[in-house]
C-alpha cells in the first residue's frame, strides 16, 4: 500500500480505523501508540505533522465518536488519574454493540418498521431509519409488512431538535416565549424534561427556573432559537418525566370544559362531537388550552355558540370581531 | 429541518460503522439496494465500499497492515455484477447500540402504532419498549405521543381492513349533501389526529379518500373487497392545493399559526409583514381560516373571499347579540 495515497486519507476513514483499533484491544492503547500506528494518524505522523496538531486531532475525533454513541473509555494512570500521558483508550465491545441477548421476532420487526415510518420529513425520520437499520443488521427475517395503515406524526416546530438535545444532555435552555394576551415574548429559563405531543401539538415539559415550578410550554409559541446553556441539572429529574407531563395535561383537560351549542350536520358538529359528551344544553368539551380552543371555535363561525365558560366566550367573540374588522370593508 | 443536508465526515463515519454490520447481516446485497437503504447515491455507496478495503487494524510494530488486517470485499462481484459481499472483516460485525435519538424516534413511533386497533398486542409493545431501552447507548429523551382516541367508526374501519370486507356509511363532504357510500377499504392515513380512509368507492367507481370525521352510520358489509390491490394515488393532506389563488397578509408572529397553509405558498416579506400566495380548493374554506386567525391575518384577494370572511364572522357574532 503506497503511503503517498494515504497521507491525505479522508477523516471518516481515520475515524473508522480508530474505532476498529480501540475495539480490538482489551487492555487499551496509549495515545502515542494510536498516533503512530492507526492508519490516518500514522501517515500524518510520518509526513512530519507536529505532535501537538495530531493530539488535537485525536481529541476532536474522540469527541466526534462519542457524539455518535461510541463509548470510548479512558483508563488513567492509577497513581494520578489526572495524568493522561500514560492513559490508555479502548472501546468495550459489550458497551458498543447491541447486547447479544437482544433479539427480535419477525412480528416485532414488522411493528418497528411501521413505527419507524411515522416521521415523514422531519429530522427524527433519519434517526428512526438509522435505528431500524441497526436492528435489521442483526439478520433476522422480516415478517410480512403491516399494510393498510400509514400513520404520520407531524413535527414542524424548529425548537424541537435543540430541546431534545438539551434533555439528553440535561442542560438548562433559554428561549423567548410568547404567551397569548401578552404584547411581547418573555425570556424563560427551563430545565427541559420531556417532549409531548398532545392533541396534535408539541409541548415541552420542564422546570421553569424563574417561576420555580413545573410548566408545560407549547413549542409553537417559542419565538426564535432555543439556546442550550452550559448549566447542567441532575439526570434524576428526568425520571418518569413523560408520565408526569401526560398526567399534567390530562389533569388540565379534566378540569376545564366548555359548554357548546352546535348546529347539527355542520363541520363543527362533525369535528367536535367525537371529542365531547352530550350535555343538557348542547355538548361538553374538555380542553387544555383556552386560546387554541378559541382559535378553533372561531373558525366555525355561526356553526357553534359558546355558552360557558365566559372567558372562552369572550375570546371567541374577540376573534370574530377582529376578523370582521379587517375583512369588513373593501380594500 | 431538511433531512437531506450535506453529510459531514462524522456522518460518513457513522454510515460506514453501520455499513459493515448491515452488509454482514445481508450476506450479499446489490449496490442499488444498499444505496437506497442508506439514502445515498449508488456512486457514493460504491465509493464507501471501496474505501472500506483500506480500513482495518493498526499495523504491528511499524509495519504496514497485512491483507488479513483489513476489510476486504469480492471485487469481481462488485465490478461485474454490482453486488457487495464482505470476504474479510476485522471487527464491527455486530450492529452498534442505538443512539438515544434513534431509540427515542422508534419509541415514539411505537406509541402511534399502538393506537391502531388490532396491530400487535400489548405484550409485544411492552417487550419492545424494554428491548429498545436496553439497546440504547444512553437514556433517550422522553418523547411522548398521545394518539387521538379510537372511536367506534375507527375501530370498525380497522376491523374491515383485517377482514377484507367493504364498509357502508353516510358521508358528508363540505358544502355538499350527505351521500351513502360503499367502500372497499385499502389504506388508513393518520395525520395530526385525523384519520382518512382511502378506498374503492362503489358509487364513484374509483379510488377516493374519506375523512373519518365526516363519516357516520358506518357498518361492516359482507361484500368481499375486490379492489384491495388497485394502485392507490399519492396522498396529500386535504385542503393543501387547488385552483383558487389567494393572497394573504400577516405579521411574522402569525406565521407559525399558518404552517399548514404555508407549505406550498410563495412568500414575500417586507418590514415584518408577509404576503403569501397560496392555492386552495375553494374560497369558502378561507373564511374559516380568517376567523381562526382573528385579525392577525387578512385575506387581501379575491374580494369574494374577503366578503365571505366578513359575513362568516358577522353570522358568528349574531349568535351572541
Amino acid at each position: 500500500m503506497p503511503a503517498k495515497d494515504l497521507a491525505k486519507s479522508p477523516p471518516e476513514e481515520r475515524l473508522v480505523n480508530l474505532v476498529v483499533a480501540l475495539m480490538a484491544t482489551e487492555q487499551g492503547i496509549t495515545k502515542d501508540a494510536i498516533l503512530t500506528s492507526v492508519s490516518g494518524y500514522r501517515e500524518q505522523s510520518e509526513a512530519g505533522a507536529s505532535k501537538d496538531a495530531l493530539e488535537k486531532m485525536f481529541e476532536r475525533d474522540k469527541e466526534a465518536l462519542r457524539g455518535l454513541g461510541v463509548p470510548i473509555e479512558t483508563l488513567g494512570e492509577r497513581a494520578d488519574p489526572d495524568d493522561l500521558r500514560e492513559a490508555r483508550y479502548r472501546v468495550p465491545t459489550s458497551e458498543y454493540v447491541l447486547p447479544e441477548d437482544i433479539t427480535f421476532t419477525s412480528a416485532e420487526l414488522a411493528l418497528l418498521n411501521l413505527a419507524g415510518g411515522v416521521w415523514s420529513e422531519s429530522s427524527l425520520s433519519a434517526d428512526a431509519r438509522s435505528g431500524l437499520r441497526k436492528i435489521l443488521a442483526l439478520g433476522i427475517p422480516v415478517d410480512e409488512p403491516i399494510i393498510g395503515y400509514s400513520p404520520r406524526i407531524s413535527l414542524r416546530d424548529p425548537a424541537f431538535p435543540a430541546l431534545q438535545q438539551a434533555i439528553e444532555q440535561t442542560k438548562v435552555v433559554r428561549f423567548s416565549y410568547l404567551k397569548p394576551g401578552e404584547d411581547a415574548p418573555r425570556a424563560r429559563r427551563v430545565q427541559p424534561l420531556a417532549l409531548i405531543e398532545y392533541e396534535a401539538r408539541w409541548h415541552v415539559f420542564g422546570n421553569d427556573l424563574d417561576a420555580g415550578a413545573e410548566r408545560t410550554f407549547l413549542l409553537a409559541r417559542i419565538v426564535g432559537p432555543v439556546e442550550i446553556t452550559r448549566e447542567a441539572f441532575p439526570a434524576s429529574l428526568r425520571a418518569d418525566a413523560g408520565e408526569k407531563a401526560l398526567a399534567g395535561l390530562e389533569e388540565v383537560a379534566a378540569r376545564n370544559s366548555a359548554l357548546l351549542e352546535v348546529n347539527p350536520g355542520t363541520e363543527a358538529a362533525l369535528r367536535l362531537s367525537r371529542r365531547a359528551t352530550p350535555a343538557e344544553q348542547g355538548i361538553r368539551l374538555p380542553f387544555v388550552d383556552i386560546h387554541i380552543l378559541a382559535d378553533e371555535l372561531a373558525s366555525y363561525g355561526p356553526e357553534v355558540r359558546v355558552v360557558e365558560p365566559p372567558e372562552l366566550r369572550a375570546q371567541v367573540i374577540a376573534r370574530l370581531e377582529a376578523a370582521l374588522h379587517v375583512h369588513g370593508g373593501a380594500r | 429541518m431538511n433531512a437531506r443536508k450535506p453529510l459531514v465526515a462524522t456522518d460518513r463515519a457513522q454510515i460506514m460503522l453501520q455499513l459493515v454490520p448491515y452488509l454482514i447481516g445481508k450476506g450479499e446485497v446489490s449496490i442499488t439496494e444498499a444505496a437506497d437503504e442508506f439514502g445515498v447515491t449508488e456512486a457514493h455507496m460504491r465509493a464507501m465500499v471501496e474505501k472500506l478495503t483500506v480500513i482495518g487494524l493498526p499495523g504491528d510494530g511499524g509495519y504496514w497492515q497485512m491483507a488479513n488486517d483489513l476489510f476486504d470485499i469480492d471485487w469481481d462481484l462488485l465490478d461485474e455484477r454490482d453486488i457487495i459481499v464482505i470476504t474479510n472483516s476485522v471487527g464491527l460485525e455486530r450492529a452498534p447500540k442505538l443512539t438515544a435519538r434513534e431509540a427515542a424516534a422508534l419509541l415514539a413511533g411505537l406509541q402511534v402504532a399502538r393506537a391502531i386497533p388490532g396491530v400487535g398486542d400489548s405484550g409485544i409493545f411492552t417487550g419492545l419498549l424494554a428491548k429498545l431501552a436496553r439497546g440504547a447507548s444512553s437514556t433517550p429523551a422522553d418523547v411522548i405521543v398521545v394518539p387521538a382516541p379510537v372511536d367506534e367508526v375507527r375501530s370498525t374501519v380497522a376491523r374491515a381492513l383485517r377482514q377484507h370486507v367493504a364498509v357502508s356509511f353516510t358521508y358528508k363532504a363540505p358544502n355538499a349533501e350527505a351521500t351513502t357510500r360503499t367502500v372497499d377499504p385499502v389504506k388508513v392515513h393518520m395525520a395530526s389526529g385525523q384519520w382518512y380512509l382511502q378506498g374503492w368507492c362503489h358509487l364513484r367507481e374509483s379510488m377516493r379518500t374519506f375523512h373519518l370525521d365526516r363519516v357516520s352510520d358506518l357498518e361492516l358489509t359482507d361484500i368481499r373487497i375486490a379492489h384491495g390491490e388497485d394502485p392507490v394515488p399519492a396522498w396529500f393532506a386535504p385542503g393543501t392545493a387547488g385552483d383558487v389563488k389567494v393572497r394573504l397578509q400577516f405579521s411574522e408572529e402569525a406565521a407559525s399559526l399558518l404552517q399548514d397553509y404555508l407549505d406550498r405558498a410563495t412568500r414575500e416579506t417586507t418590514d415584518g409583514v408577509t404576503i403569501a400566495t397560496i392555492r386552495v380548493a375553494d374560497e369558502f374554506s378561507l373564511r374559516r381560516l380568517a376567523t381562526r386567525l382573528g385579525g392577525v391575518g387578512e385575506i387581501i384577494e379575491p374580494e369574494s373571499a374577503r366578503r365571505a370572511a366578513a359575513e362568516w364572522a358577522e353570522a358568528g357574532l349574531a349568535q351572541y347579540r
